[in-house]
């Protein structure tokens, strides 16, 4: 019997029997080894269809082995059960496919699990775990361990060898003529515009360096595709697959309806044996970058590949399965659980979101704002919230006032079992942050990790009402909101009677001010007081130097709650909602409104605001120049828009539309909820497709729409700190700073 | 999600929407008047939602009331201030 001991790189069905491990083994080698992992499937329903999916499973080729057993089912409990299982995981997804068309009436349970999921709950695995594995001369394993924890905040991270693949230029807009590849001992560029690039030395770095992770730029959607493509054009072998009996594994693009908008993922190539990322198929790449998604793939249990290109919905959806398999609770393929009926009077009172405030508009010094620590999963941790545990029985609007009661709190909900190791990791990561320095070396995984938790947070709020959820339950959801109301509610009223004046409420935030308190520790008692109201934990995020919550362009006298910037003390400037968090604002104004924003968060304090002008009139004025003069890079100007509609669905010949055309007439048709990059023109077409072929003439920018769009973004950040509109800045020969002296600076400020 | 019902935005919107033949036929200086109190219920949204009353409509005309009330107010108050300041001038002058 031989030992290794290692990181766990990939798990997937055996074409056989069982399932395949590769291990990066201590002494540097990569090995494969096979385990016997056999996989139960559950159905439940009339006695005679039970009877007669046992006669249909019995006259399959394979082999599966049968019986009748009971399960806990998480809503109605103990329930009886044909169980069947098979040495086998690869064949279970088309055997599935096969029972749900003969047998749509049957119930079926733990049938469409991933088998990476299935080996975590029983052996505590998880992408890159530490194990210890005695296998045979065979390379057949008969004892695995786990080394370490997925809820470790420090660990040995695998000495992962790292291929990166990169065109010199984005093809989506032109055909890129070289590719880059390199990884730490090499460095070599491909020459594509010859008419048979030579493959050989991708052959050579791929068996020399033998890569366990290949990052590529546009992997997925064009560069693995053409590499495939020419390989089988000069008939060579691209091992990029480790395993030389393996199969890339092709997932086709798709478009989806979530969240109100449309959402397009692109087509994926798993490799075997090895890992593949594509940095613009990754979702969330930008936030948190690769520790992000290995982060990711540790806490959800689900392949590095696999959770790279997925929302973290379905990330925190294999989190709830792992644990439903731990304590043998069993998985539907869907939620099964509808609504109760309610009366319309409690519809209005329980169907409702987060409470949100209309912030007092205008420019305010010494603001602190304070967040809940997650508060929905804290919420639902602390009160135990889950869809097995509410109480369906009364209406939740009025158990909530009572947080203490609304929850049947004798077994830990599923939910909260999920959540809170997750959660405990998360506040030991932020802590440890706050002590850490930014050069630190591990400043950048814990950063990656709290993002990734942070996502995973957010969504299994949704997923407690999502449509799709496996253990959603809406009522469940709905408590969710009445305790965050109810909470954020008794934080107002805890600072209000500590004499804060209450500038803006949001969902589990609160911004307040009080003459006299500057310093951290004058914020003390008030988080100490809702600490205690609420028994929530609770932060100070920061003590603005000077904060301004901006009114609705519509109209100037309605806020709207999530559109402010601000300065912190220690410089950090913060927006929301305004053009530089804007994904559709072209760049240049981007970056104009974040230059004003980094001189404005020199000024000391409100007064000092006004000597930042001068150094703002000349930015602006420069900048408008160059606009006017067509000075400005052309890809400064892209705007990106996500299609919502097909061409033919439109009414009107908006930009987007003439884009849409242009890419259409050269073969480049985006699917839905693929963004489109653009520059708008004057006259017809409205828009010049970034993407489409040919030359563009920069004299058909058009400048005036730019301009209007310039002076929006400049407004947005002058009209609160001056009190008037930046139409002063055109008149600049007139100005001087006597001019600016009366101005109030609090002039938006309602009494 | 949830959210079978109307978000307490969507029904200011639609009893604005409601209302619109109503302001069409008050005079200009009336128009503003009935759009400053709709922006006061505007404001109050918040409180409006958590309220969750069946007739909406009940808790918007509370909310611009209680801007009219704090308008008041703080007129009220203004009014005092500038009395004070008068009754200190003549005292000088005296």
């Amino acid at each position: 019997m031989n030992e290794y001991t290692g990181w766990l790189l990939d798990l997937y069905p055996h074409p056989e029997r069982g399932i395949l491990l590769w291990l990066l083994c201590d002494d540097g080698r990569r090995r494969c080894l096979r385990q016997d992992f056999s996989v139960t499937f559950y159905a439940a329903g009339s006695f005679h269809r039970l009877r007669d999916l046992w006669i249909f499973l019995k006259h399959q080729p394979m082999r599966i082995e049968l019986s009748r057993t009971e399960r806990r089912d998480l809503f109605a409990g103990p329930i009886v059960v044909l169980a069947a299982r098979m040495d086998s995981p690869v064949i279970l997804p088309g055997l599935f496919q096969t029972l749900t068309c003969v047998f749509p009436d049957l119930t079926f349970y733990d049938a469409d699990l991933h088998i990476a999921l299935r080996h975590a709950a029983k052996y505590g695995t998880f992408p890159l775990a530490r194990c210890h594995v005695a296998a045979d001369e065979q390379n057949v394993i008969h004892e695995i361990n786990v080394l370490n924890s997925k809820w470790d905040i420090d660990y040995d991270a695998a000495p992962l060898r790292i291929l990166t693949i990169e065109p010199d230029i984005d093809p989506m807009h032109d055909m890129p003529k070289k590719l880059n590849f390199q990884t730490k001992r090499n460095c070599i560029t491909l020459d594509l515009d010859g008419s048979k690039p030579s493959l050989g030395w991708i052959n050579y770095l791929l068996s020399q360096d033998d890569p366990d992770l290949i990052v590529t730029s546009h992997g997925d959607t064009w560069l693995l595709p053409l590499l495939l493509r020419l390989a089988g054009e000069q008939d060579q072998p691209l091992p990029f697959n480790r395993d030389p009996h393996g199969q890339i594994r092709y997932k086709k693009e798709r478009s989806y309806f979530a969240y109100n908008q449309v959402v397009y993922r692109g087509q994926q190539f798993h490799l075997a044996g090895r890992m593949h990322l594509d940095i613009n198929n990754t979702v969330m790449y930008h936030d948190y970058g690769i520790d992000g998604v290995l982060e990711m793939a540790r806490v959800t249990s689900l392949p590095v590949q696999t959770v790279a290109r997925v929302s973290p919905g379905t990330g925190i959806s294999a989190m709830q399965i792992v644990t439903a398999l731990e304590n043998e609770i069993l998985v539907p393929l869907r939620k099964e659980q509808t609504e109760r009926t309610k009366t319309a009077s409690q519809l209005f009172r329980e169907d409702m979101g987060g409470t949100v405030y209309d912030p007092i508009i205008g420019l305010h010094e010494d603001v602190a704002e304070v967040d809940f620590f997650s508060m929905y999963p804290s919420i639902m941790v602390r009160f135990n919230i889950s869809p097995e545990t509410v109480d369906t029985t009364k209406p939740t609007a009025d158990l909530v006032t009572d947080l203490e009661n609304m929850t049947r709190r004798e077994r830990c909900g599923l939910i909260p079992q999920t959540l809170a190791p997750l959660l405990e990791k998360r506040y030991k990561l932020k802590s440890q942050l706050l002590t850490l320095s930014r050069f630190d070396c591990r400043y950048k995984s814990y950063k990656a990790g709290t993002a990734a938790h942070k996502w995973l947070l957010v969504t299994c709020f949704g997923y407690l009402g999502y449509k799709n959820a496996r253990f959603g339950k809406i009522e469940a959801h709905e408590a969710v909101t009445a305790y965050g109301r109810e909470v954020l509610l008794r934080a107002k009223e805890a600072a209000e009677d500590l004499g804060f004046r209450v500038l803006h409420l949001y969902v589990d935030g609160m911004w307040v001010k009080k003459p006299g308190c500057k310093k951290p520790r004058d914020f003390q008692p008030l988080l100490e007081e809702v600490r205690k109201r609420t028994s929530l934990p609770i932060a100070l995020d920061g003590i603005y130097k000077w904060v301004a919550f901006l009114p609705s362009r519509r109209n100037k006298k309605i806020a709207v709650p999530n559109r402010y910037f601000g300065v912190f003390q220690d410089g950090e400037i913060k927006t929301r909602g305004i053009e530089t968090r804007r994904h559709d604002t072209p760049a240049f104004i981007r970056e104009t409104q974040m230059q004003i924003l980094e001189i404005l968060a020199k000024a000391s304090d409100v007064e000092s605001l006004k000597e930042c002008l001068s150094e703002i009139r000349a930015v602006v004025r420069e900048r408008q120049n160059a606009l006017r003069l067509g000075l400005v890079p052309l890809d400064q100007l892209i705007v990106h828009q996500t299609i919502s509609r097909n061409l033919n669905e439109y009414r009107a010949p908006v930009p987007a539309f003439s884009a849409l055309e242009q890419l259409e007439t050269v073969g480049k048709t985006p699917r839905l909820g693929q963004s489109i990059r653009l520059i708008y023109t004057l006259g017809m077409p409205r828009a010049h497709a970034w993407d489409a072929a040919g030359n563009f003439d920069p004299r058909r920018v058009n400048i005036p729409r730019y301009r209007r769009l310039f002076d929006r973004a400049v407004d947005a950040i002058l009209e609160p700190i001056t009190g008037m509109d930046s139409s002063w800045l055109t008149k600049v020969n007139q100005l001087t700073f006597d001019n600016l002296q009366g101005v109030s600076m609090t002039a938006f400020q309602t009494p | 999600m949830g959210n079978v019902t109307p978000t307490i935005t969507d029904i200011l919107h639609a009893e604005e929407t409601n209302l619109a033949r109503f302001r069409r036929a008050l005079r200009r200086e009336d128009q503003l008047v009935f759009d400053d109190l709709f922006t006061a219920a505007y404001k109050h949204r918040a409180a409006a939602a958590y309220a969750g009353h069946l007739l909406p409509f009940e808790t918007f005309l509370l909310a611009m009331q209680i801007e009219d009330h704090k308008e008041v107010t703080h007129l009220h108050r203004e009014v005092e201030n500038l009395r004070a300041q008068i009754q200190e001038l003549l005292s000088h002058s005296k």
